[in-house]
């Protein structure tokens, strides 16, 4: 009885602190969104003094709006499986294969971590350039995945380690071929890492800012640059901002929240959770 | 026996060469450029000159120094609400499933959401200051005032779930026998969060924390947006100096310090875990 009551009291708090530091600022950008240009919003009033739909519609009648959406989407999706790709087969070496210098490639994996984002686009920037990459969409795939590929080979590695050796042994006992293990047994049961490796790369990409700004903009602009750009100029466009910011979160939410019931949260703790 | 031999650099070139070539690469001309080798750009003669600079230019020391405040400070407030809240979710409670995917939320807003988040809310002529308004209290600067407190804010906000994250999962891995046992034999709870759950989370705790760190050594969106007009953070001065003043040198001299004390970070960190470990060990 005493520690129902004490847990009512718990939930009470945390849903109390979610909604002052999540729910309130999402009001009050959903209120700058639906203001009246004609009336604006103005100290000392709280709440708006007349809403309207100008600046949605505004919006999202700008076709860049909805391509920088798609391309947000596209880029993300490819660097998903971009990383995924590369990083199975490292990541199952380093899970599986004892040999010597591992510890030196385990640190060398995450290192990218430890630079800073910005370094790495601007050297990588005025290489592309030289190569034609810069302003591309491949070029910010390239340098997108140098920042989401250690997450990948970490939390893989962490999913692969947990497969029992005997079945991979029993399968190839029993004729099956390296690639057959791979793509029956290994890739099957390495699917928990995968769906919590490929989530936390889609995220990781959608908002990525320092390195796609750097090689990617002005050309390729993305949801988070386009969201800058009302930021970031001489005057800031409050209600244009408001609306960009929803339509940045709102796909991100409605993935995550689908992901979740799927994700298998020990798989990404244990990939992140040692150093 | 020789096929063996050739299996492993093979697993290992898909992502290990990637890395190589895409951030290795770029690290090396990064290392170098601070001393004016191998540059892209212009002359090519070794010199200590950018270092010099950041050393002796006042606007680059104070820039450095701010970059350290900031990590420190934002790191250590995610750190004071990401213990408790992950203790708290190991507990059962009514909507815990609810909650714990609602937490999460700042995980997937972009630093320029929460950066636009701040200004909506806390900025002067935001919804605070309107609402304290009303009972006539005036709110002080937080958004690009000296303390850069509005960029601590958006930071730590976003730093919370992912830190929650790592150390909720080390936290479930205790076993709940263990922490039973000290309730029956007396301990409260507050003597387990801190003696037992805090201690047998720690290589959590401490990845979560390093890892907070050091983006928040790098972070450049933030504080650009929300911070002081002085001194800017290395970051924002590497943006400009990249950008403006095509100062590849100087950019590269930054970086690499900035790289630096992350490693540094990194290395005391495994020296201390190493410790740490063998006076558990001991102590058995």
């Amino acid at each position: 009885m005493n520690t129902k009551r004490k847990n009512w009291w718990l939930s009470l708090g945390l849903f109390g602190s979610a909604l002052l530091a999540l729910g309130l600022p999402l009001i009050v950008t959903a209120l700058w969104s639906l203001i009246d240009p004609k009336v604006g919003w103005f100290a000392p009033d709280v709440i708006p003094r007349s809403f309207s739909t100008h600046f949605w519609q505004d919006t999202l009648r700008d076709p860049g709006i909805f391509r920088s959406m798609i391309l947000s989407l596209v880029i993300a999706t490819i660097v998903t499986a971009f990383s995924g790709a590369l990083a199975l087969p490292t990541a199952y070496a380093l899970a599986r294969i004892p040999f010597r210098a591992k510890r030196a490639v385990e640190i060398f994996v995450l290192a990218p971590l430890i630079v800073p984002g910005i370094i790495v686009g601007v050297a990588l920037g005025t290489i592309f350039f030289r190569l034609k990459l810069v302003f591309s969409i491949p070029g910010v795939v390239l340098v997108q995945s140098v920042g989401t590929l250690p997450f990948m080979i970490r939390i893989l590695s962490a999913a692969l380690e947990g497969i029992p050796e005997d079945i991979l042994l029993a399968a190839r006992t029993l004729g099956a071929g390296p690639l057959q293990v791979a793509r029956h047994l290994v890739v099957p049961l390495a699917r928990p890492g995968f769906f919590a490796g490929g989530l936390l790369t889609f995220i990781l990409s959608f908002e990525e800012f320092d390195k796609t700004f750097i090689v990617g903009a002005p050309l390729v602009q993305t949801l988070p640059i386009r969201l800058w750009k009302f930021l970031g100029g001489q005057l800031i466009i409050f209600p244009n901002a408001a609306v960009v910011t929803f339509l940045l979160i709102v796909p991100m939410l409605l993935i995550f929240f689908l992901a979740e019931r799927i994700l298998k949260e020990d798989v990404l703790a244990a990939g992140m959770g040692k150093l | 026996m020789r096929r063996k031999r050739l299996v492993l650099p093979l697993l290992l070139f898909p992502g290990g060469g990637y890395l190589l070539v895409f951030f290795g690469v770029p690290l090396f001309l990064a290392v170098m450029g601070g001393f004016g080798l191998y540059n892209i750009a212009g002359d090519n003669s070794f010199t200590l000159e950018h270092y010099r600079k950041l050393l002796v230019v006042r606007e680059f020391r104070d820039g450095l120094i701010l970059t350290l405040y900031l990590a420190f400070t934002s790191t250590g407030l995610g750190l004071v609400v990401s213990v408790p809240l992950a203790a708290m979710l190991q507990l059962n409670f009514v909507g815990k499933k609810a909650f714990n995917a609602i937490y999460k939320v700042p995980l997937v807003v972009p630093s320029v959401v929460a950066a636009f988040l701040v200004l909506t809310f806390i900025d002067r002529g935001g919804m605070t200051s309107r609402a304290l308004a009303l009972v006539n209290i005036d709110m002080p600067k937080m958004v690009r005032d000296r303390w850069a407190i509005g960029v601590l804010i958006a930071m730590t906000w976003k730093s919370i779930p992912f830190m929650t994250l790592i150390i909720g999962g080390s936290m479930a891995g205790i076993s709940k026998d263990v922490l039973h046992a000290a309730r029956t034999l007396g301990a409260r709870p507050l003597t387990v969060f801190l003696r037992m759950q805090i201690p047998l989370a720690l290589p959590g705790i401490t990845a979560a924390t390093l890892l907070t760190f050091i983006g928040a050594m790098g972070a450049f969106v933030v504080p650009n947006l929300l911070g002081p007009v002085y001194p800017l953070p290395l970051s924002v001065h590497m943006y400009d100096n990249a950008f403006e003043f095509n100062e590849w040198g100087l950019v590269s001299a930054m970086g690499t310090i900035i790289t630096l004390v992350s490693t540094a970070v990194l290395l005391t960190y495994y020296r201390l875990t190493r410790g740490a470990q063998r006076a558990f060990q001991a102590g058995h």
